[in-house]
């Protein structure tokens, strides 16, 4: 068992997209007797004038069951999370869970995860943080990090190999 | 009274946001909070919450459990950072067997998630717990004849039901902290609109766009700047300004703040002290400090 196998997005992981099904189901079951396609997600999604992205057809197509068409759109990848739909719903519904989930369940099947997703998770699990601390310039360009700033060492996991032993977990649940 | 808490570094403030980490580190300590620095922690997952919300939900938890395990409750001044550590928090409090399949993992690392630790934001701390009276006893050198326009961040406002620092749709406690520090605010339409700093991994123009046109209002409206309380959005707002108004054509020239480098400004700190040089905006235009 390797690390690879939560980076490796081209192998499809059956046991984790029966579970993230599973949850679609569950949210499917939920939301098709309670939206009544008001529409008031999409008012105030953040995404909406700028990619399109319409909260409240996602539920209609979730509840007609489209979900291998959801998870082969784009459109999934345009949500920003600012939860703004999932906060003023009248019928309690989350799009934004249910885009969440979508996009999971297209990692887990395999799909081409889009923009640099892949590389920030490559970094997380082999550092345990999204990047490196960074030399940063300042406004007359004179270049400093954390030491030249009297900044204490950088806070992460301190034993690397203990810290993937954990993630792997994940991945041999296949969860 | 001093308050104690375990400072959680998380990824964007620790490796490059140094302006906030510094504002914080010099500031807070003025108000009799005392910051406690633990090794170890990792990024708190939400940045891949899209990829795998299971890994979103450990990694929480695992630097949760750091902290209990140093009987500190968690400071976390990044409002995503927030967000994934009160979520996790929230649904492993309600899911029992959820906490002990995460806890069966986090064994590897001989650590547990128990969830009796408090998660606090720069926000909360500063207004509920210190308070709008004790701060005001600290104002030594009044922000005076300055307009700020605020942005809260998504992730701290919402989702209200896993509870926020703030009111979802009319948050004012960043109004009533720069309010005693002697500097004004004033509404405007676009206070809750997002920076889109999210779509940085897989749509960068979006989010420049994004954070565009929220800093073309600010700037139409005659604020004399820009105060946030999250590295994503400052870096958006503040690095990437340039950028993001060649993206809506817009020349635009807004000072952008860190709420702690205002805090430590109206505290008589010096600017060098509270990472200045590191704001990008043209900060400096306003001469305070």
């Amino acid at each position: 068992m390797s690390i690879t196998d939560l980076t490796s997005m081209g192998e499809p992981q059956v046991e984790l997209k029966k579970e993230i099904n599973d949850r679609l189901s569950k949210l499917q079951d939920e939301v098709s007797d309670y939206c009544y396609q008001c529409a008031k997600c999409t008012s105030g999604c953040e995404a909406h004038k700028l990619l399109e992205l319409e909260p409240h057809k996602i539920v209609a197509l979730l509840k007609q069951g489209l979900i291998d068409e959801m998870v082969n759109s784009d459109i999934i990848w345009t949500c920003m999370s600012c939860f703004k739909c999932r906060e003023r719903c009248p019928q309690k519904i989350a799009p934004v869970e249910i885009l969440f989930a979508l996009k999971n369940l297209a990692v887990a099947g395999g799909k081409q995860v889009p923009g640099k997703y892949t590389s920030v998770l490559q970094s997380v699990l082999s550092i345990g943080l999204i990047q490196d601390a960074q030399s940063v310039t300042t406004k007359d360009m004179k270049t400093k990090t954390r030491d030249d700033l009297g900044l204490p060492p950088l806070s992460k996991p301190d034993d690397p190999a203990k810290f993937q032993a954990g993630l792997m977990k994940i991945a041999v649940e296949k969860v | 009274m001093k308050k104690k808490l375990a400072l959680y570094t998380g990824c964007l403030m620790s490796t490059e946001q140094y302006g906030y980490e510094l504002s914080v580190r010099e500031s807070l300590p003025l108000l009799d909070v005392q910051l406690v620095d633990i090794a170890g922690f990792s990024c708190c997952g939400e940045p891949l919450k899209s990829v795998n919300q299971l890994l979103t939900l450990y990694l929480s938890a695992r630097n949760l459990a750091i902290a209990e395990k140093h009987n500190l409750d968690v400071f976390a001044p990044c409002a995503m950072c927030h967000l994934a550590l009160s979520e996790c928090k929230q649904v492993l409090q309600n899911n029992p067997d959820m906490k002990t399949r995460i806890n069966e993992m986090l064994a590897a690392e001989e650590l547990t998630f128990e969830g009796n630790g408090e998660i606090v934001h720069t926000v909360d701390l500063l207004h509920d717990h210190i308070g709008i009276e004790e701060i005001a006893k600290h104002v030594k050198k009044p922000l005076k004849g300055l307009k700020f326009a605020t942005h809260y961040g998504c992730h701290l406002i919402r989702p209200s039901e896993i509870g926020r620092p703030d009111d979802s749709e009319h948050p004012v406690k960043i109004e009533a902290i720069i309010s005693v520090l002697g500097a004004e605010t004033a509404k405007y339409p676009e206070k809750l609109d997002c920076c889109g700093g999210i779509l940085q991994i897989n749509l960068d123009e979006s989010a420049l766009t994004k954070s565009g046109q929220k800093l073309k209002a600010v700037q139409n409206q005659g604020f004399d700047g820009l105060v946030d309380v999250c590295p994503w959005c400052h870096k958006m707002f503040d690095a990437r300004q340039v950028k993001a108004g060649e993206t809506v054509a817009a020349k635009l020239n807004v000072p952008v703040f860190y709420l702690t480098q205002l805090l430590g400004l109206a505290f008589g700190v010096k600017k060098e002290k509270l990472g200045l040089d590191f704001n990008i905006s043209p900060v400096d235009k306003l001469e305070i400090g």
